[in-house]
Protein backbone atom coordinates (compact mmCIF):
# COMPACT_ATOMS: atom_id res chain seq x y z
CA UNK A 1 0.00 0.00 0.00
CA UNK A 2 1.30 3.42 -0.90
CA UNK A 3 0.42 6.21 1.53
CA UNK A 4 0.89 9.81 0.46
CA UNK A 5 1.77 10.68 4.03
CA UNK A 6 4.22 9.22 6.51
CA UNK A 7 1.93 10.42 9.30
CA UNK A 8 -0.85 8.22 8.02
CA UNK A 9 1.56 5.37 7.47
CA UNK A 10 2.75 5.52 11.05
CA UNK A 11 -0.80 5.56 12.39
CA UNK A 12 -1.75 2.61 10.20
CA UNK A 13 1.28 0.67 11.44
CA UNK A 14 0.26 1.40 15.03
CA UNK A 15 -3.20 -0.02 14.46
CA UNK A 16 -1.95 -3.12 12.67
CA UNK A 17 0.08 -3.99 15.77
CA UNK A 18 -3.24 -4.85 17.42
CA UNK A 19 -4.63 -8.37 17.17
CA UNK A 20 -7.21 -8.98 14.45
CA UNK A 21 -6.50 -5.77 12.57
CA UNK A 22 -5.00 -5.88 9.10
CA UNK A 23 -3.76 -3.08 6.91
CA UNK A 24 -7.08 -2.34 5.26
CA UNK A 25 -9.01 -2.16 8.52
CA UNK A 26 -6.26 -0.02 10.01
CA UNK A 27 -6.45 2.40 7.10
CA UNK A 28 -10.22 2.63 7.45
CA UNK A 29 -9.88 3.51 11.12
CA UNK A 30 -7.23 6.13 10.41
CA UNK A 31 -9.27 7.76 7.64
CA UNK A 32 -12.28 7.78 9.93
CA UNK A 33 -10.28 9.62 12.59
CA UNK A 34 -9.17 12.18 10.00
CA UNK A 35 -12.81 12.88 9.16
CA UNK A 36 -13.63 13.45 12.82
CA UNK A 37 -12.69 16.59 14.77
CA UNK A 38 -9.20 16.47 16.30
CA UNK A 39 -10.74 16.18 19.74
CA UNK A 40 -11.95 12.65 19.05
CA UNK A 41 -8.44 11.43 18.39
CA UNK A 42 -7.13 13.20 21.44
CA UNK A 43 -9.73 11.68 23.71
CA UNK A 44 -9.09 8.32 22.14
CA UNK A 45 -5.35 8.38 22.68
CA UNK A 46 -5.69 9.88 26.13
CA UNK A 47 -8.03 7.10 27.20
CA UNK A 48 -5.57 4.50 26.07
CA UNK A 49 -2.54 6.12 27.66
CA UNK A 50 -4.40 6.72 30.90
CA UNK A 51 -5.66 3.16 30.98
CA UNK A 52 -2.26 1.69 30.33
CA UNK A 53 -0.51 3.94 32.84
CA UNK A 54 -2.92 3.36 35.69
CA UNK A 55 -4.17 -0.18 35.28
CA UNK A 56 -3.06 -2.54 38.02
CA UNK A 57 -3.43 -6.15 38.91
CA UNK A 58 -5.33 -6.78 42.10
CA UNK A 59 -2.91 -7.89 44.81
CA UNK A 60 -5.38 -10.46 46.06
CA UNK A 61 -6.95 -12.08 43.01
CA UNK A 62 -4.70 -10.83 40.14
CA UNK A 63 -7.69 -9.54 38.22
CA UNK A 64 -7.25 -6.18 36.44
CA UNK A 65 -8.03 -3.30 38.73
CA UNK A 66 -7.98 0.48 39.04
CA UNK A 67 -6.78 0.30 42.61
CA UNK A 68 -4.42 -1.89 44.60
CA UNK A 69 -7.34 -4.19 45.36
CA UNK A 70 -10.06 -4.72 42.76
CA UNK A 71 -13.72 -3.81 43.01
CA UNK A 72 -14.82 -7.42 43.34
CA UNK A 73 -12.47 -8.18 46.23
CA UNK A 74 -13.41 -5.00 48.11
CA UNK A 75 -17.16 -5.30 47.57
CA UNK A 76 -18.94 -6.06 50.86
CA UNK A 77 -21.71 -7.77 48.90
CA UNK A 78 -19.44 -10.54 47.67
CA UNK A 79 -18.88 -13.71 49.63
CA UNK A 80 -15.13 -13.94 50.13
CA UNK A 81 -15.41 -17.48 51.47
CA UNK A 82 -16.02 -18.84 47.99
CA UNK A 83 -13.14 -18.48 45.54
CA UNK A 84 -13.52 -19.24 41.86
CA UNK A 85 -10.24 -20.15 40.16
CA UNK A 86 -9.96 -19.13 36.51
CA UNK A 87 -7.24 -19.05 33.87
CA UNK A 88 -7.50 -15.51 32.60
CA UNK A 89 -9.13 -12.14 33.16
CA UNK A 90 -11.44 -12.87 30.27
CA UNK A 91 -12.87 -15.82 32.19
CA UNK A 92 -13.67 -13.45 35.09
CA UNK A 93 -15.60 -11.26 32.68
CA UNK A 94 -17.41 -14.26 31.20
CA UNK A 95 -18.51 -15.54 34.61
CA UNK A 96 -19.46 -12.04 35.78
CA UNK A 97 -21.65 -11.70 32.72
CA UNK A 98 -23.71 -14.69 33.86
CA UNK A 99 -24.66 -12.93 37.09
CA UNK A 100 -24.73 -16.33 38.78
CA UNK A 101 -21.68 -16.04 40.97
CA UNK A 102 -21.44 -14.03 44.14
CA UNK A 103 -18.04 -15.10 45.43
CA UNK A 104 -14.58 -13.81 44.59
CA UNK A 105 -11.97 -14.87 42.02
CA UNK A 106 -8.40 -16.00 41.67
CA UNK A 107 -6.79 -15.51 38.28
CA UNK A 108 -4.01 -18.03 37.58
CA UNK A 109 -2.68 -16.40 34.43
CA UNK A 110 -2.77 -19.64 32.40
CA UNK A 111 -2.51 -23.39 32.84
CA UNK A 112 0.44 -25.69 33.48
CA UNK A 113 2.09 -26.69 30.21
CA UNK A 114 5.80 -27.54 30.39
CA UNK A 115 5.90 -27.86 26.60
CA UNK A 116 5.03 -24.18 26.32
CA UNK A 117 7.47 -23.45 29.11
CA UNK A 118 4.73 -22.74 31.65
CA UNK A 119 5.39 -24.43 34.98
CA UNK A 120 3.50 -24.07 38.27
CA UNK A 121 5.89 -21.29 39.31
CA UNK A 122 4.84 -19.16 36.36
CA UNK A 123 1.24 -19.12 37.56
CA UNK A 124 -0.36 -17.45 40.58
CA UNK A 125 -0.55 -20.67 42.54
CA UNK A 126 1.57 -19.75 45.53
CA UNK A 127 -0.59 -16.72 46.31
CA UNK A 128 -3.65 -18.96 46.05
CA UNK A 129 -2.22 -21.40 48.56
CA UNK A 130 -1.55 -18.56 50.95
CA UNK A 131 -4.99 -17.18 50.42
CA UNK A 132 -6.64 -20.48 51.18
CA UNK A 133 -4.48 -21.16 54.23
CA UNK A 134 -4.62 -17.65 55.75
CA UNK A 135 -8.12 -16.50 55.08
CA UNK A 136 -11.28 -18.31 55.88
CA UNK A 137 -12.00 -19.81 52.49
CA UNK A 138 -14.67 -22.48 52.61
CA UNK A 139 -14.96 -23.49 49.02
CA UNK A 140 -12.79 -23.32 45.94
CA UNK A 141 -14.43 -23.69 42.53
CA UNK A 142 -12.20 -24.75 39.66
CA UNK A 143 -13.52 -23.01 36.55
CA UNK A 144 -10.73 -24.20 34.26
CA UNK A 145 -10.96 -25.37 30.65
CA UNK A 146 -11.63 -29.10 30.28
CA UNK A 147 -8.37 -29.76 28.43
CA UNK A 148 -5.47 -32.02 29.33
CA UNK A 149 -3.48 -29.03 30.58
CA UNK A 150 -6.51 -27.78 32.49
CA UNK A 151 -6.92 -31.16 34.18
CA UNK A 152 -3.26 -31.18 35.16
CA UNK A 153 -3.66 -27.76 36.71
CA UNK A 154 -6.78 -28.74 38.65
CA UNK A 155 -5.08 -31.92 39.89
CA UNK A 156 -1.97 -29.99 40.92
CA UNK A 157 -3.80 -27.21 42.75
CA UNK A 158 -6.12 -29.60 44.55
CA UNK A 159 -3.11 -31.49 45.90
CA UNK A 160 -1.59 -28.25 47.11
CA UNK A 161 -4.62 -26.94 48.98
CA UNK A 162 -6.38 -30.08 50.07
CA UNK A 163 -4.63 -30.17 53.48
CA UNK A 164 -6.31 -26.93 54.48
CA UNK A 165 -9.63 -28.76 54.54
CA UNK A 166 -11.24 -26.49 51.98
CA UNK A 167 -14.06 -27.86 49.83
CA UNK A 168 -12.95 -28.27 46.23
CA UNK A 169 -15.42 -28.37 43.35
CA UNK A 170 -15.21 -28.04 39.58
CA UNK A 171 -17.71 -26.53 37.22
CA UNK A 172 -20.03 -29.13 35.67
CA UNK A 173 -19.00 -30.53 32.33
CA UNK A 174 -21.51 -31.94 29.95
CA UNK A 175 -24.26 -31.28 27.49
CA UNK A 176 -24.56 -27.62 26.68
CA UNK A 177 -27.85 -25.85 27.23
CA UNK A 178 -29.96 -25.91 24.08
CA UNK A 179 -27.77 -28.68 22.66
CA UNK A 180 -29.13 -31.94 21.33
CA UNK A 181 -27.88 -35.26 22.67
CA UNK A 182 -27.53 -36.73 19.22
CA UNK A 183 -24.86 -34.20 18.32
CA UNK A 184 -22.87 -34.35 21.54
CA UNK A 185 -19.53 -36.12 21.19
CA UNK A 186 -19.22 -39.50 22.90
CA UNK A 187 -16.74 -38.33 25.51
CA UNK A 188 -19.00 -35.51 26.69
CA UNK A 189 -22.14 -37.61 26.59
CA UNK A 190 -20.45 -40.51 28.41
CA UNK A 191 -19.21 -38.18 31.08
CA UNK A 192 -22.59 -36.53 31.45
CA UNK A 193 -24.20 -39.91 32.05
CA UNK A 194 -21.53 -40.95 34.52
CA UNK A 195 -21.74 -37.70 36.49
CA UNK A 196 -25.51 -37.27 36.22
CA UNK A 197 -27.33 -35.05 38.68
CA UNK A 198 -30.38 -35.62 40.86
CA UNK A 199 -33.40 -34.04 39.23
CA UNK A 200 -34.73 -30.91 40.83
CA UNK A 201 -38.03 -29.31 40.05
CA UNK A 202 -36.42 -25.93 40.27
CA UNK A 203 -33.86 -26.73 37.58
CA UNK A 204 -34.24 -24.28 34.84
CA UNK B 1 -13.96 -46.09 -4.84
CA UNK B 2 -15.35 -45.15 -8.21
CA UNK B 3 -13.31 -42.09 -9.01
CA UNK B 4 -10.28 -40.19 -7.77
CA UNK B 5 -9.42 -36.55 -8.45
CA UNK B 6 -6.10 -35.03 -7.52
CA UNK B 7 -4.94 -31.43 -7.63
CA UNK B 8 -1.31 -30.58 -6.84
CA UNK B 9 -0.77 -33.85 -5.00
CA UNK B 10 2.87 -34.93 -5.24
CA UNK B 11 3.69 -35.08 -8.96
CA UNK B 12 0.04 -34.84 -10.07
CA UNK B 13 -1.04 -31.41 -11.16
CA UNK B 14 -4.54 -32.29 -12.17
CA UNK B 15 -5.80 -35.84 -12.45
CA UNK B 16 -9.17 -37.47 -12.77
CA UNK B 17 -9.44 -41.24 -12.99
CA UNK B 18 -12.23 -43.83 -12.75
CA UNK B 19 -11.66 -47.26 -11.27
CA UNK B 20 -12.82 -50.82 -11.63
CA UNK B 21 -14.73 -52.00 -8.55
CA UNK B 22 -12.56 -55.10 -8.44
CA UNK B 23 -8.95 -54.86 -9.53
CA UNK B 24 -6.89 -51.85 -10.62
CA UNK B 25 -3.29 -52.06 -11.77
CA UNK B 26 -0.96 -49.08 -12.06
CA UNK B 27 2.06 -49.87 -14.21
CA UNK B 28 4.99 -47.67 -15.17
CA UNK B 29 8.67 -47.03 -14.56
CA UNK B 30 10.14 -46.11 -11.19
CA UNK B 31 9.54 -42.55 -10.06
CA UNK B 32 6.57 -41.97 -12.35
CA UNK B 33 4.01 -41.67 -9.53
CA UNK B 34 2.40 -45.09 -9.13
CA UNK B 35 2.87 -45.21 -5.38
CA UNK B 36 1.66 -41.60 -5.12
CA UNK B 37 -1.75 -42.75 -6.33
CA UNK B 38 -1.94 -45.36 -3.59
CA UNK B 39 -0.76 -42.78 -1.09
CA UNK B 40 -3.49 -40.37 -2.17
CA UNK B 41 -6.13 -43.03 -1.58
CA UNK B 42 -4.60 -43.90 1.79
CA UNK B 43 -4.47 -40.24 2.78
CA UNK B 44 -8.12 -39.80 1.95
CA UNK B 45 -9.02 -42.66 4.31
CA UNK B 46 -6.59 -42.04 7.17
CA UNK B 47 -6.01 -38.27 6.97
CA UNK B 48 -2.28 -38.82 6.82
CA UNK B 49 0.47 -40.53 4.86
CA UNK B 50 1.26 -44.20 5.26
CA UNK B 51 4.97 -43.34 5.16
CA UNK B 52 4.91 -40.63 7.80
CA UNK B 53 5.47 -38.00 5.12
CA UNK B 54 4.38 -34.56 6.31
CA UNK B 55 1.78 -32.54 4.46
CA UNK B 56 4.28 -30.03 3.14
CA UNK B 57 6.07 -32.75 1.22
CA UNK B 58 2.84 -33.90 -0.38
CA UNK B 59 2.26 -30.66 -2.22
CA UNK B 60 3.42 -30.53 -5.82
CA UNK B 61 6.55 -28.43 -6.21
CA UNK B 62 5.68 -24.80 -6.73
CA UNK B 63 2.12 -25.12 -5.39
CA UNK B 64 0.92 -24.15 -1.93
CA UNK B 65 -2.01 -26.51 -1.43
CA UNK B 66 -3.29 -29.90 -2.51
CA UNK B 67 -6.70 -31.43 -2.87
CA UNK B 68 -7.81 -35.06 -3.01
CA UNK B 69 -11.33 -36.03 -3.90
CA UNK B 70 -12.70 -39.56 -3.89
CA UNK B 71 -16.13 -40.73 -4.91
CA UNK B 72 -16.75 -43.91 -2.99
CA UNK B 73 -20.27 -44.49 -4.19
CA UNK B 74 -22.82 -42.57 -6.18
CA UNK B 75 -23.70 -40.43 -3.20
CA UNK B 76 -20.58 -40.67 -1.11
CA UNK B 77 -17.80 -38.17 -1.62
CA UNK B 78 -14.76 -37.43 0.53
CA UNK B 79 -12.62 -34.36 -0.08
CA UNK B 80 -9.32 -33.41 1.56
CA UNK B 81 -8.25 -29.78 1.23
CA UNK B 82 -4.83 -29.11 2.64
CA UNK B 83 -2.79 -25.91 2.82
CA UNK B 84 0.24 -27.08 4.82
CA UNK B 85 0.75 -25.10 8.01
CA UNK B 86 -2.53 -23.25 7.50
CA UNK B 87 -5.49 -25.47 6.84
CA UNK B 88 -6.34 -29.14 6.80
CA UNK B 89 -9.95 -29.88 6.09
CA UNK B 90 -11.79 -33.11 5.38
CA UNK B 91 -15.31 -33.06 4.02
CA UNK B 92 -17.77 -35.89 3.63
CA UNK B 93 -20.53 -35.08 1.17
CA UNK B 94 -19.72 -31.38 1.50
CA UNK B 95 -19.93 -31.38 5.30
CA UNK B 96 -16.63 -30.64 7.01
CA UNK B 97 -15.51 -32.78 9.94
CA UNK B 98 -14.99 -30.90 13.21
CA UNK B 99 -12.14 -33.21 14.08
CA UNK B 100 -10.14 -35.25 11.61
CA UNK B 101 -10.18 -38.33 13.82
CA UNK B 102 -13.91 -38.65 13.28
CA UNK B 103 -13.15 -39.62 9.71
CA UNK B 104 -10.60 -42.32 10.50
CA UNK B 105 -12.19 -45.76 10.16
CA UNK B 106 -15.09 -44.48 8.06
CA UNK B 107 -13.41 -45.92 4.99
CA UNK B 108 -11.20 -48.76 6.18
CA UNK B 109 -7.96 -49.27 4.29
CA UNK B 110 -4.92 -51.55 4.34
CA UNK B 111 -1.75 -50.63 2.48
CA UNK B 112 0.99 -53.15 1.80
CA UNK B 113 4.39 -51.73 0.84
CA UNK B 114 7.96 -53.08 0.56
CA UNK B 115 8.90 -51.04 3.67
CA UNK B 116 6.60 -53.22 5.75
CA UNK B 117 9.57 -55.40 6.66
CA UNK B 118 10.44 -52.60 9.08
CA UNK B 119 7.72 -54.12 11.24
CA UNK B 120 10.24 -56.79 12.05
CA UNK B 121 13.59 -55.12 11.55
CA UNK B 122 12.90 -51.79 13.29
CA UNK B 123 12.13 -50.96 16.92
CA UNK B 124 8.91 -51.54 18.81
CA UNK B 125 7.42 -48.24 17.62
CA UNK B 126 6.62 -49.75 14.21
CA UNK B 127 4.80 -52.66 15.78
CA UNK B 128 2.80 -50.43 18.09
CA UNK B 129 1.92 -48.35 15.05
CA UNK B 130 0.57 -51.47 13.35
CA UNK B 131 -1.65 -52.30 16.33
CA UNK B 132 -2.75 -48.68 16.78
CA UNK B 133 -3.50 -48.30 13.08
CA UNK B 134 -5.82 -51.30 13.17
CA UNK B 135 -7.57 -50.36 16.40
CA UNK B 136 -7.96 -46.72 15.39
CA UNK B 137 -9.88 -47.79 12.33
CA UNK B 138 -12.16 -49.92 14.48
CA UNK B 139 -12.87 -47.55 17.31
CA UNK B 140 -12.67 -43.76 17.46
CA UNK B 141 -12.54 -44.03 21.24
CA UNK B 142 -9.23 -45.87 21.02
CA UNK B 143 -7.60 -43.14 19.00
CA UNK B 144 -8.92 -40.50 21.37
CA UNK B 145 -7.49 -42.33 24.37
CA UNK B 146 -4.18 -42.80 22.61
CA UNK B 147 -3.97 -39.12 21.76
CA UNK B 148 -4.78 -38.16 25.34
CA UNK B 149 -2.14 -40.52 26.65
CA UNK B 150 0.48 -39.20 24.25
CA UNK B 151 -0.29 -35.58 25.07
CA UNK B 152 -0.03 -36.15 28.82
CA UNK B 153 3.15 -38.15 28.29
CA UNK B 154 4.69 -35.31 26.28
CA UNK B 155 3.87 -32.81 29.02
CA UNK B 156 5.24 -35.16 31.67
CA UNK B 157 8.50 -35.59 29.76
CA UNK B 158 8.78 -31.84 29.19
CA UNK B 159 8.21 -31.32 32.91
CA UNK B 160 10.91 -33.89 33.78
CA UNK B 161 13.31 -32.16 31.44
CA UNK B 162 12.52 -28.73 32.90
CA UNK B 163 13.01 -30.06 36.42
CA UNK B 164 16.31 -31.62 35.40
CA UNK B 165 17.48 -28.23 34.19
CA UNK B 166 16.33 -26.22 37.19
CA UNK B 167 17.30 -28.89 39.71
CA UNK B 168 13.99 -28.53 41.54
CA UNK B 169 11.88 -31.69 41.46
CA UNK B 170 8.19 -30.97 41.83
CA UNK B 171 6.77 -34.29 42.97
CA UNK B 172 3.20 -33.03 43.01
CA UNK B 173 3.28 -32.05 39.36
CA UNK B 174 4.59 -35.50 38.41
CA UNK B 175 1.86 -37.03 40.54
CA UNK B 176 -0.68 -34.95 38.63
CA UNK B 177 0.58 -36.36 35.34
CA UNK B 178 0.67 -39.89 36.73
CA UNK B 179 -2.97 -39.57 37.69
CA UNK B 180 -3.88 -38.46 34.19
CA UNK B 181 -2.06 -41.35 32.54
CA UNK B 182 -3.77 -44.17 34.43
CA UNK B 183 -7.18 -44.32 32.80
CA UNK B 184 -6.02 -43.98 29.16
CA UNK B 185 -3.18 -46.47 29.75
CA UNK B 186 -5.54 -49.06 31.15
CA UNK B 187 -7.99 -48.60 28.29
CA UNK B 188 -5.25 -48.95 25.68
CA UNK B 189 -3.68 -51.96 27.41
CA UNK B 190 -6.99 -53.82 27.56
CA UNK B 191 -7.81 -52.98 23.95
CA UNK B 192 -4.40 -54.11 22.67
CA UNK B 193 -4.49 -57.31 24.68
CA UNK B 194 -7.92 -58.22 23.40
CA UNK B 195 -6.92 -57.34 19.87
CA UNK B 196 -3.81 -59.54 19.81
CA UNK B 197 -5.74 -62.50 21.17
CA UNK B 198 -8.40 -62.21 18.46
CA UNK B 199 -6.00 -61.29 15.69
CA UNK B 200 -3.53 -64.13 16.17
CA UNK B 201 -5.60 -67.01 14.74
CA UNK B 202 -6.47 -64.92 11.67
CA UNK B 203 -2.80 -64.16 11.13
CA UNK B 204 -1.74 -67.79 11.58
CA UNK B 205 -4.27 -68.89 9.00
CA UNK B 206 -2.90 -66.46 6.41
CA UNK B 207 0.68 -67.42 7.12
CA UNK B 208 -0.15 -71.08 6.52
CA UNK B 209 -1.61 -70.25 3.12
CA UNK B 210 1.23 -67.96 2.03
CA UNK B 211 4.09 -70.13 3.24
CA UNK B 212 2.47 -73.42 2.20
CA UNK B 213 2.12 -74.51 5.79
CA UNK B 214 5.78 -74.30 6.74
CA UNK B 215 6.39 -73.27 10.35
CA UNK B 216 4.39 -72.33 13.42
CA UNK B 217 4.24 -68.58 13.89
CA UNK B 218 3.00 -66.37 16.69
CA UNK B 219 2.87 -62.81 17.96
CA UNK B 220 3.19 -62.18 21.68
CA UNK B 221 2.04 -58.94 23.25
CA UNK B 222 4.62 -57.67 25.71
CA UNK B 223 3.59 -55.00 28.18
CA UNK B 224 4.79 -54.15 31.66
CA UNK B 225 1.17 -53.59 32.57
CA UNK B 226 0.73 -57.35 32.39
CA UNK B 227 2.09 -57.82 35.91
CA UNK B 228 1.66 -54.50 37.60
CA UNK B 229 -0.50 -51.41 37.56
CA UNK B 230 0.85 -48.30 35.86
CA UNK B 231 0.51 -46.49 39.16
CA UNK B 232 3.05 -48.83 40.75
CA UNK B 233 5.28 -48.85 37.69
CA UNK B 234 5.50 -45.07 37.63
CA UNK B 235 6.32 -45.02 41.33
CA UNK B 236 9.00 -47.71 41.00
CA UNK B 237 10.63 -45.90 38.09
CA UNK B 238 10.54 -42.45 39.67
CA UNK B 239 14.28 -42.19 40.24
CA UNK B 240 15.05 -43.57 36.80
CA UNK B 241 12.66 -41.11 35.17
CA UNK B 242 14.25 -38.25 37.07
CA UNK B 243 17.73 -39.16 35.90
CA UNK B 244 16.82 -39.94 32.29
CA UNK B 245 14.34 -37.04 32.17
CA UNK B 246 11.70 -39.08 30.42
CA UNK B 247 9.00 -41.60 31.26
CA UNK B 248 10.47 -45.09 31.19
CA UNK B 249 7.40 -47.24 31.86
CA UNK B 250 4.00 -47.28 30.25
CA UNK B 251 2.09 -48.45 27.22
CA UNK B 252 4.35 -46.34 25.01
CA UNK B 253 6.96 -49.04 25.61
CA UNK B 254 4.75 -52.02 24.68
CA UNK B 255 5.97 -54.45 22.04
CA UNK B 256 4.74 -57.26 19.90
CA UNK B 257 7.27 -60.10 19.71
CA UNK B 258 7.19 -62.16 16.55
CA UNK B 259 7.99 -65.85 16.86
CA UNK B 260 8.74 -68.38 14.15
CA UNK B 261 9.24 -72.07 14.90
CA UNK B 262 9.64 -71.18 18.58
CA UNK B 263 12.39 -68.61 17.95
CA UNK B 264 12.46 -64.82 17.58
CA UNK B 265 11.77 -64.00 13.93
CA UNK B 266 14.23 -61.12 13.88
CA UNK B 267 17.17 -63.39 14.58
CA UNK B 268 16.09 -66.68 13.12
CA UNK B 269 13.91 -65.83 10.15
CA UNK B 270 15.23 -65.91 6.58
CA UNK B 271 14.52 -63.03 4.19
CA UNK B 272 11.84 -65.09 2.52
CA UNK B 273 10.20 -66.01 5.79
CA UNK B 274 10.32 -62.39 6.88
CA UNK B 275 8.55 -61.21 3.76
CA UNK B 276 5.86 -63.89 4.02
CA UNK B 277 5.40 -63.10 7.68
CA UNK B 278 4.85 -59.41 7.09
CA UNK B 279 2.54 -60.01 4.17
CA UNK B 280 0.47 -62.41 6.25
CA UNK B 281 0.27 -59.76 9.00
CA UNK B 282 -1.09 -57.19 6.60
CA UNK B 283 -3.56 -59.52 4.93
CA UNK B 284 -4.73 -60.62 8.36
CA UNK B 285 -5.18 -56.96 9.24
CA UNK B 286 -7.38 -56.66 6.19
CA UNK B 287 -9.42 -59.72 7.14
CA UNK B 288 -9.73 -58.59 10.74
CA UNK B 289 -10.97 -55.13 9.78
CA UNK B 290 -13.39 -56.71 7.34
CA UNK B 291 -14.84 -59.02 9.98
CA UNK B 292 -15.10 -56.38 12.67
CA UNK B 293 -16.45 -53.58 10.52
CA UNK B 294 -18.54 -55.82 8.28
CA UNK B 295 -17.23 -53.73 5.43
CA UNK B 296 -14.39 -54.51 3.04
CA UNK B 297 -11.38 -52.24 3.41
CA UNK B 298 -9.64 -50.93 0.30
CA UNK B 299 -6.53 -52.96 -0.34
CA UNK B 300 -3.48 -51.09 -1.65
CA UNK B 301 -0.60 -53.29 -2.80
CA UNK B 302 2.59 -51.44 -3.62
CA UNK B 303 5.25 -53.24 -5.62
CA UNK B 304 4.08 -56.70 -4.69
CA UNK B 305 6.80 -58.47 -6.72
CA UNK B 306 9.29 -57.11 -4.27
CA UNK B 307 7.91 -59.49 -1.69
CA UNK B 308 7.08 -62.53 -3.73
CA UNK B 309 8.17 -64.39 -6.82
CA UNK B 310 5.96 -64.84 -9.85
CA UNK B 311 4.42 -68.05 -8.68
CA UNK B 312 3.56 -66.67 -5.27
CA UNK B 313 2.06 -63.52 -6.75
CA UNK B 314 -0.20 -65.65 -8.91
CA UNK B 315 -1.18 -67.63 -5.85
CA UNK B 316 -1.81 -64.48 -3.85
CA UNK B 317 -3.93 -62.81 -6.50
CA UNK B 318 -5.89 -66.03 -6.82
CA UNK B 319 -6.44 -65.97 -3.08
CA UNK B 320 -7.45 -62.33 -3.02
CA UNK B 321 -9.94 -62.61 -5.82
CA UNK B 322 -11.28 -65.98 -4.67
CA UNK B 323 -12.07 -64.70 -1.23
CA UNK B 324 -13.56 -61.53 -2.61
CA UNK B 325 -11.22 -58.98 -1.13
CA UNK B 326 -13.30 -56.14 -2.44
CA UNK B 327 -11.51 -53.42 -4.32
CA UNK B 328 -7.77 -53.81 -4.90
CA UNK B 329 -5.13 -51.42 -6.21
CA UNK B 330 -1.76 -52.82 -7.31
CA UNK B 331 1.40 -51.20 -8.66
CA UNK B 332 4.14 -52.85 -10.70
CA UNK B 333 7.07 -51.72 -12.81
CA UNK B 334 6.63 -54.35 -15.52
CA UNK B 335 3.74 -53.77 -17.80
CA UNK B 336 3.07 -57.35 -18.82
CA UNK B 337 4.15 -59.36 -15.82
CA UNK B 338 1.15 -58.37 -13.75
CA UNK B 339 -1.30 -58.38 -16.60
CA UNK B 340 -0.60 -61.98 -17.51
CA UNK B 341 -1.30 -63.13 -14.01
CA UNK B 342 -4.29 -60.92 -13.50
CA UNK B 343 -5.97 -61.98 -16.73
CA UNK B 344 -6.26 -65.52 -15.47
CA UNK B 345 -8.24 -64.54 -12.39
CA UNK B 346 -9.92 -61.21 -12.60
CA UNK B 347 -13.19 -60.72 -14.35
CA UNK B 348 -13.26 -56.99 -13.90
CA UNK B 349 -9.93 -55.22 -14.00
CA UNK B 350 -8.42 -52.04 -15.38
CA UNK B 351 -4.84 -51.26 -16.22
CA UNK B 352 -3.44 -47.73 -16.00
CA UNK B 353 -0.08 -46.73 -17.42
CA UNK B 354 1.47 -44.03 -15.30
CA UNK B 355 3.99 -41.62 -16.75
CA UNK B 356 5.28 -38.46 -15.11
CA UNK B 357 2.22 -37.62 -13.09
CA UNK B 358 -0.22 -38.51 -15.84
CA UNK B 359 -2.22 -41.56 -16.72
CA UNK B 360 -1.94 -42.37 -20.41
Amino acid sequence: MNFSSTLIEEAVMAFTALPGIGKKTALRLVLHLIDQPGQTSEQFSEAIVKMRRNIKHCSICHNVSDAEICAICTSPKRNSQIVCIVETIRDVMAIEATGQFNGVYHVLGGVISPIEGVGPDDLNIESLEKRVHDKKVKEVIMAISPTIEGDTTIFYISKKIKDSGVNISTIARGISFGGELEYADELTLGRSIATRLPYQDTDK
Amino acid sequence: MLELKLVNFKNYEDLRVSFSPQLNCFVGMNGMGKTNLLEAIYYLCMTKSNFGTNDRQMVRQGADFFRIEGNFAEQDKVVAKVIPGKQKKFERNDVAYDRLLEHIGEIPVVMIVPDDTQLVSEGSEERRRFIDNTLSQLETGYLKMLMTYNKVLKQRNAALKGMGKSGYYDDQLIQAYNGQLLAPADFIYQARKKFIAEFLPVFQRFYRVISNDAEQVAGVYVSKLENDSLENLLRENEQKDRILQRTTAGIHRDDLKFIIGGNPLRKFGSQGQLKSFVLALKLAQFEFLKQQKEKKPLLLLDDIFDKLDRYRVAQLIGLLLDQDFGQIFITDTHENRLEKIVEQYATNYRKFTVENGKII
